[in-house]
């Protein structure tokens, strides 16, 4: 198997809050689009939004 | 230094004795083969090579026609068994235009690609009692995927068998010549399924990902099929900001939105953001400005934007994000993705520089919208 083949790739969705812009990172779940808005931030209540969904690559 | 002295028979290792005349015939003998078998030999060692990518290609296409079915069958529930219409579709053709005069083929071309694609998304919509867009979106993307998989294998592997079949070498060369291309791109696209299957967004949404964002809290409206625009301000400009349908997997038609915008809203500069082919030797999701229309495809939505902007006298400035093919159609790498917020800066600056406050910009966001919204 190449080195290509054995690639692992995750993907995860940051969310980052619209006010005291607290972000945090999580595992992708299915229905998860950029800008959605995911509910109230913990932090400060204001609106929690998704600001990228992205992949990284385990060797 | 006496040349006259230099002994032929010698040099070949032809001498009297039995050794020597055998040493003539090694190497005599392997020079005959060459000369009369050289080509033949060739050919079976590059076809050999062929042969395999062949296969893998041939996996690839199989693996796609799979995991497509699969995905139909246990996640949309189809009305029937969709195997038989999506094997049709997988060998429908498109026939180009004649270009023997080419005056006038943009719009012949442009009327053709729509036609196949609507033919396509109401072929897809049959096998569904009831779908969305988003779902009818992704489906319409992974059939052109495995598609495209389908026509690689089958140009490669006539192009191989015919050689074979002639025994002619020269025949093999272009394809032995193209063959990594085309790998490089088959192997994207195998990989651009399950990434599409999921609804992540992909390394060519970067330009609807930084317009998505500036067109968040604007009332949107849509602008053409599958595109949507909506009005913002900064520094004093008016921004009409265009950019496909999301979070479908689409690239809508920014073309016909500027078509239908324009006569409404004359802007005085247009900046285009796109992902661009990186060249080999240039860093990924590296940024580079320029100017002219960056949309890439078949070329009839750049003919409408450069039409449209040369009738009415508007410069068009854009900004792209390079990346490989691999990274344009697979999942959004994070380099590419945290490159959205220092193209959104060097927007506002093009913008500074560019125009005057009271004048108005248009910003349109080229690329597959799948998983990012507006």
């Amino acid at each position: 198997m190449s080195r290509s083949e054995r690639r692992i790739i995750n993907c995860y969705t940051r969310l980052e809050c619209k006010l005291c812009k607290n972000t945090s990172k999580r595992k992708f779940e299915s229905g998860d689009c950029v800008f959605q808005n995911m509910g109230k931030c913990s932090e400060c209540d204001a609106d929690l939004i998704v600001t990228m969904i992205f992949g990284e690559i385990i060797e | 230094m006496d040349f006259t002295s230099f002994d032929l028979g010698e040099f070949f290792g032809i001498g009297d004795d039995f050794l020597s005349e055998m040493m003539m015939l090694v190497w005599i003998i392997p020079i005959i083969i060459f000369v009369f078998y050289g080509q033949r030999i060739q050919l079976i060692i590059s076809s050999n090579d062929i042969k395999k990518d062949i296969d893998k290609l041939e996996k690839f296409k199989n693996d796609s026609r799979q995991k497509l079915i699969h995905y139909i069958k246990n996640t949309l529930n189809p009305k029937d068994d969709p195997v038989k219409k999506i094997d049709s579709f997988l060998e429908y053709f498109t026939i180009m235009p004649v270009d023997l005069d080419p005056n006038g083929i943009i719009p012949k071309i442009n009327h053709l690609v729509h036609s196949r694609e609507d033919f396509t998304r109401l072929q897809v919509k049959s096998l569904f009692s009831d779908i969305s867009d988003f779902e009818l979106t992704k489906v319409h993307n992974l059939l052109e995927i495995t598609t495209s998989l389908q026509l690689f294998h089958k140009i490669t592997r006539h192009l191989y068998l015919t050689a074979k079949k002639q025994k002619n070498f020269p025949l093999i060369l272009p394809l032995q010549m193209m063959i990594p291309f085309i790998m490089e791109e088959a192997n994207a696209l195998k990989d651009a399924v399950e990434s599409m299957k999921n609804g992540q967004p992909m390394g060519d949404g970067i330009g609807p990902m930084v317009v998505g964002e500036m067109m968040l809290g604007a009332s949107k409206q849509s602008a053409a099929f599958e595109t949507v625009w909506a009005k913002s301000e900064y520094e004093g400009r008016e921004l009409l900001l265009v950019k496909a349908e999301g979070p479908n997997a689409t690239v809508g038609r920014p073309g016909e939105a500027i078509e239908n915008i324009i006569p409404q809203k004359k802007p005085d500069l247009i900046i285009m953001i796109d992902a661009a082919l990186k060249l080999e030797g240039e860093n990924s999701a590296s940024i580079a400005k320029g100017f002219g229309a960056a949309i890439g495809g078949i070329g009839t939505e750049r003919f409408k934007i450069e039409e449209v902007a040369t009738k009415n006298n508007i410069p068009i400035l854009a900004i792209v994000i390079k990346q490989t093919i691999k990274e344009a159609i697979t999942l959004m790498s994070e380099d590419i993705a945290k490159q959205a917020k220092p193209v959104k800066t060097q927007i506002h600056e093009m913008i500074e520089e560019n125009s005057k406050s009271g004048q108005t910009v248009m910003i349109i966001g080229v690329g597959n919208t799948l998983g990012i919204s507006q």
